[in-house]
């Protein structure tokens, strides 16, 4: 497992948005995370690089590693952990400088200045998200220029170009139309040969679609983890049959 | 470039021609058994069966999994409902050839008859078998519809069959066991083509969203 969670809860002050959660989230591979609004899915996702602490009045307890390591150590450098276990946001959040600025700057800020090497990550970066051919020859133009799916392939290669491990998608297909996600979805496909994906969805259509692994959350606890095969053809949990099948939620 | 979904469509398809392809061996060489009297070939057909029955297994999975994971829509749903049919069809059709070469138990020692119309109607339900899987590849529904017309002929090589050996039967009947023996055989063969025409029928309703089963009108039943 490169995640584990063990009795894992979080507060929000006096609110328990989450629930003693155990899961184990396996290598290379996309796994879903499902659930109604307010279940707890986005602030789950948000534990595995610590990107809660930047709100205040959070309180967590149980465990989380990551690689074996726990994140909650008092040793644990938490730069080095959202370098590894990078995010993508529901909009896509391109800096308002040129695609090849967006892409550089995180090794930039890893001390990475040597020109002929931002030059090598820039293209290996956009040639994993299947973007240079498109941008090749205007990668000193404004990012915001292009489409919001070509936009959301450029915050995943910006977080490509700093080697993570782990790649945390939070609604990532929300603000594209249908065509745009299909190409989304499909990248994500290629990408989990390298690296491992956790994608947090309302459309459980998309989880059934593109997902190896699920879990049902609902009140802040998590309700089923298990093949994606088999939360939909044969869930052992009613509430997770009574969600799939549209029955509540 | 094809979809993740669409890869694993055609290897539904090839999973599928594979199966037909053992069940077209498995006939066959049941057919040959019975003719030579060879208990090992009668062995062989046991053995593909039994990999048929796997492969059928994992194909109903493969379907129902993406039928649950992708809720396809259109002609993919049909191509996927048609596949499960086809792969139960063809897996009895296994069953049929297991049946044909376990009548070679009853052979052995007895005397030797020869139902020449055995054979033809055998040639004639292979010929069936290879048309459907045919038209299946190419969703060629003309193909399909032409090849569910030889039915009624094996039906009716079946009651010839069984015609001539009751005068066998009749004639000389230190040949009964012999005579009902080919009975069964004609009986399993005339199973197989009516199996086949399903396949037909579902050929035709995975390309034109016609259903014909159950001798529906001509034009068939359009969904």
């Amino acid at each position: 497992m490169i995640i584990e969670t063990a009795n894992l809860s979080l507060f929000y002050k006096k609110f328990q948005a989450l629930i003693n959660v155990n899961l184990g989230i396996r290598e290379n591979m996309i796994t879903g995370i499902i659930g109604p609004s307010g279940c707890g899915k986005s602030t789950l996702l948000r534990v595995f690089n610590r990107m809660n602490e930047t709100i205040d009045g959070v309180s967590i307890t149980g465990s989380v590693k990551v690689d074996g390591e726990e994140i909650f150590s008092p040793v644990c450098d938490i730069n080095m952990l959202r370098k590894n276990v990078g995010m993508v946001f529901q909009r896509p959040n391109t800096f308002p400088l040129s695609i090849f600025e967006n892409v550089i700057y995180g090794p930039r800020l890893w001390g990475i200045t040597h020109a002929p090497t931002l030059d090598g990550i820039t293209e290996r970066s956009l040639r994993a998200v299947n973007l240079f051919d498109e941008v090749k020859d205007r990668l000193k133009k404004p990012a915001l220029g292009l489409s919001l799916e070509k936009q959301q392939r450029l915050c995943i290669a910006r977080l490509l170009a700093v080697e993570p491990e782990i790649l945390l998608m939070d609604e990532p297909c929300s603000a594209l139309d249908p065509i745009a996600t299909s190409k989304i979805e499909g990248l994500m496909i290629e990408l989990k040969k390298k690296y491992t994906i956790i994608i947090v969805t309302h459309n459980m259509q998309q989880a059934a679609r593109i997902a190896d692994e699920v879990g049902f959350m609902l009140l802040g606890e998590l309700i089923e983890f298990d093949r994606t095969k088999k939360i939909f053809t044969n869930p052992a949990d009613e509430r997770t049959f009574n969600y799939i099948s549209g029955r509540f939620g | 470039m094809d979809s993740h979904f669409d890869e694993e469509l055609k290897k539904v398809k090839q999973n599928i021609l594979k199966l037909a392809a053992m069940v077209e061996d498995s006939i066959t060489k049941a057919l040959e058994a019975l003719k030579k009297r060879d208990p090992g070939l009668a062995k062989e057909v046991q053995e593909i069966d039994r990999e048929v029955d796997k492969l059928e297994m994992s194909i109903e999975e493969t379907c129902i999994e993406l039928i649950a994971r992708h809720q396809p829509v259109g002609s993919d749903l049909r191509f996927l409902i048609g596949v499960i049919k086809m792969n139960n069809d063809l897996e009895r059709m296994g069953d049929h050839a297991v049946n044909i070469s376990t009548t070679i138990e009853y052979l052995v020692d007895k005397p030797r008859i020869r139902p020449i119309i055995v054979w033809s109607m055998a040639r004639v339900v292979k010929e069936m078998l290879t048309e459907s899987v045919e038209s299946f590849m190419n969703n060629d529904a003309v193909r399909a519809q032409k090849n569910c017309e030889h039915d009624s002929v094996v039906d009716e090589m079946r009651d010839e069959t069984i015609r001539i050996l009751l005068t066998h039967m009749i004639e000389e009947p230190e040949k009964i066991t012999s005579a009902m023996s080919y009975i069964l055989v004609a009986k399993n063969l005339e199973r197989i083509a009516d199996l086949t025409t399903n396949i037909c029928e579902d050929v035709i309703y995975i390309a034109q969203a016609r259903v014909i089963k159950h001798h529906a009108e001509a034009g068939g039943k359009k969904e």
